[in-house]
């Protein structure tokens, strides 16, 4: 706690003192990065208190009952999400919305990961969900009918039922900052270089690095390095050269020793992501995973079991026992609201005051 | 209960609403407070449940830009939580606006105040275009207030994010009176010059303590500019009349701003006119603006504590309220009123009639300099 303190009052004095990246203000930066360990550890035990809850739940639906089931790991989980995040551009360029939109929903589902359990909400609804939110937050918004009447066997409650529940995971920080903008803005650096004659940089080099950053999408990579970081490895792909004359533009003068040598080691683990990991799952895997799936998924969120039946009615009660108490609470301010001088309020202000004490609905 | 509702109840418990303090079509605010520390709050409760397609752009807007900006001259956002249909936003709680500093005739304003506003809006909206951010709705009465005398910009529901060249946006933004000549002509394709427009006029508001160019309709609107400013031509605004929704609306020629502001100084007519140029890539930045001599030249900016504020007309009906409520616990926000009541009757005993004596002060003030 005190070395939090501490901490917090050297970044106070920092900000004070040392002129920091406007990418350091974001939400992004301050709550969606991690090391690989870090993401590892959060997905595991996100998992084991899962299962935790989940396997409390068959059990107090029927004792025994959940020992033959095999839940899922954290890997199986990942494998499952990765699926749908491949559908993502599918369903985006059916839509032909923007790059923004398709980058915004990935990210919002891997975040939403973060905090969730597919055993809980399926990823095929999470991501009708990000989707359509992200659509919004990137200012593309369309109109929920004529989302969901272009994707199959979908109701506008399949979309809304979980708006709140994605923004919540999100922690409703909804900005998101790209690779494939940082990669565009490389691009446009590199137009102004002088030593980069037009020949040395041909439209392919970035076709080519934009597929390595749509690819780092199906991957952590953003959930661990930069938006700059992650383009200038795509970059780094389509051509080295390239990408270290521009890092080299980039570099502080008198530094020991040039700007690509510093980042190298970091591009090289980028790299690797995403060429052993950019690309969709084995869905043959991931069917085997959505099967087991269909039997350890939580009884509380399929509708019509016992466990289902169970929740509904706890919460029912407890909101029936919140308007029990605030009609009481309303009671009690029209009887002795203005006590001792009560009686001198008149019926206006008595109603005026009921009536704001009632609209507070929460 | 899930983890992640569970954050969401822990987070609302943290916040008490205490009492309405105002409603409108999407939203309702209450005053509130933290609960462990009796901090002053606003909640704005945005009511989703009404919307077809869910939560809605306006609220999203704010949501995503104010959890991402932190300023001293920005609203802060300081929680957001979920109720039933219900989003709530819980903001600093802000006690005036500029638009009733402005209305307040008992108010004197000198030059030294004028600049301390302009000065906080200005680097308010400087951090909001650098972090590539149009605001997009600037007026006084979305310049709040707080008791300590910083100006914060709010309001970010029609805020977004720099368009890409070539990338359509629309012109049914800002407030009439604060909108742009670009907008007005129907230009989808503009920049943060738009809100530069808007903070022109403000200042020229702050100098006159009315609005500067009160259209009543948006065809009034740029004849009421013209009127004031002239009629541009083809060589002070470049292709003007190439724009979507050009229509000429008559010949009126330049009067020098001098005319009207007859009491303000060199720097702050230059200053002026440099905001409300017609051609918004020759219209000066936020940030240029800030180094604009005006701001290093006498008077200095007041310091924000001792800018002048409202007398407590505002809070009188939330202190009525209070009688009602039990919740009136007589915190540090409820007693914070009544010394800026009494300052305020004994600089102002007779209230109305000192707008003359405000003109007449800055007169002297620019007398004095030049």
């Amino acid at each position: 706690m005190a070395a939090d303190k501490a901490a917090d009052l050297q970044t106070n004095l920092n900000s004070l003192t040392v002129k920091r990246p406007l990418y350091e203000g974001s939400t992004q930066y301050k709550s969606w990065r991690y090391s690989p360990e870090q993401l590892e550890q959060v997905r595991t035990s996100l998992n084991a208190a899962a299962v935790a809850v989940i396997r409390d739940t068959f059990e107090a639906d029927e004792p025994g009952s959940s020992e033959d089931v095999l839940f899922l790991n954290a890997n199986e989980e990942q494998l499952l999400v990765k699926l749908y995040i491949t559908k993502v551009p599918q369903l985006c360029g059916h839509f032909r919305f923007p790059e923004e939109v398709e980058a915004t929903a990935i990210s919002y589902l891997k975040r939403f990961y973060l905090k969730n359990t597919v055993m809980d909400w399926h990823p095929k609804n999470v991501m009708l969900t990000a989707l359509f939110l992200a659509t919004k937050t990137t200012n593309n918004p369309i109109s929920l009918e004529s989302y969901t009447s272009n994707i199959p066997k979908t109701s506008s409650s399949d979309v809304l039922d979980l708006e709140f529940l994605v923004s919540q995971s999100l922690n409703f920080e909804f900005a998101v900052w790209h690779a494939h903008r940082a990669l565009w803005g490389i691009w446009l650096d590199l137009q102004s270089l002088p030593d980069v004659p037009e020949d040395l940089r041909p439209q392919d080099i970035y076709d080519i690095a934009i597929k390595h950053v749509r690819a780092s999408r199906f991957t952590d990579a953003e959930l661990i390095y930069t938006p700059s970081q992650i383009a200038l490895a795509s970059l780094t792909l389509a051509s080295p050269v390239l990408a270290e004359k521009w890092a080299d533009l980039k570099a502080v003068a008198g530094a020991a020793q040039p700007l690509s040598a510093t980042l190298d080691p970091t591009l090289e683990l980028i790299k690797y992501i995403i060429m052993q990991m950019g690309h969709p799952p084995d869905v043959e895997a991931v069917r085997e995973v959505d099967r087991r799936l269909k039997l350890c998924k939580n009884p509380e969120k399929v509708p019509g079991s016992k466990a289902y039946i169970a929740r509904q009615a706890a919460e029912h009660r407890r909101a029936e026992e919140k308007r029990n108490k605030k009609a009481e609470d309303v009671r009690r301010a029209g009887t002795d609201g203005g006590n001792p001088f009560g009686s001198e309020l008149n019926e206006d202000e008595k109603a005026k005051q009921l009536a704001e004490l009632d609209d507070d609905d929460d | 209960m899930d983890a992640v509702e569970k954050a969401n109840t822990a987070r609302q418990k943290r916040w008490v609403k205490d009492r309405k303090v105002g409603e409108g079509t999407y939203a309702v605010v209450y005053q509130g407070r933290e609960a462990s520390t009796s901090r002053k709050v606003a909640i704005k409760k945005i009511k989703v449940g009404q919307f077809k397609d869910g939560l809605d752009m306006s609220a999203i807007r704010e949501v995503k830009y104010l959890r991402e900006l932190h300023h001293q001259n920005v609203i802060e956002l300081l929680d957001v939580f979920s109720s039933k249909t219900n989003l709530n936003l819980v903001l600093e709680f802000l006690d005036s606006d500029l638009e009733m500093i402005i209305q307040d005739r008992s108010l004197v304003f000198l030059p030294a105040d004028i600049k301390a506003w302009m000065a906080m809006t200005l680097r308010g909206l400087e951090f909001c275009h650098r972090n590539f951010m149009l605001h997009r709705d600037l007026k006084p009465n979305n310049l709040l207030i707080a008791s300590d005398g910083q100006l914060k910009i709010a309001d970010f529901g029609l805020a977004r994010d720099f368009a890409d060249p070539g990338h359509k946006m629309t012109c049914q933004v800002i407030t009439r009176w604060y909108r742009p000549p670009e907008l007005l002509f129907g230009c989808r394709y503009y920049s943060s010059a738009v809100d530069i427009w808007s903070v022109g006029c403000i200042f020229a508001e702050l100098m006159l303590r009315t609005p500067y160019l009160p259209g009543e309709s948006d065809m009034d609107q740029l004849k009421t500019i013209f009127r004031a400013l002239g009629t541009p031509t083809e060589e002070d605004w470049p292709g003007h009349t190439k724009l979507p929704d050009y229509v000429p609306v008559g010949q009126f020629p330049r009067t020098p701003l001098r005319d009207l502001f007859t009491a303000a100084s060199g720097d702050t007519l230059n200053l002026l006119s440099r905001f409300l140029v017609y051609e918004p890539r020759r219209r000066i930045n936020a940030r240029d603006a800030l180094n604009h001599a005006y701001f290093f030249a006498l008077p200095h900016p007041s310091h924000p504590s001792k800018l002048p504020k409202p007398a407590a007309q505002t809070s009188r009906p939330l202190e009525e309220l209070d009688g009602n409520v039990d919740i009136a616990s007589a915190g540090p926000g409820v007693k914070a009123v009544a010394p800026n009541k009494l300052k305020r009757k004994l600089t102002s005993p007779d209230g109305t009639d000192l707008r003359p004596l405000a003109r007449r002060l800055d007169f002297t003030q620019h007398v004095k300099r030049s």
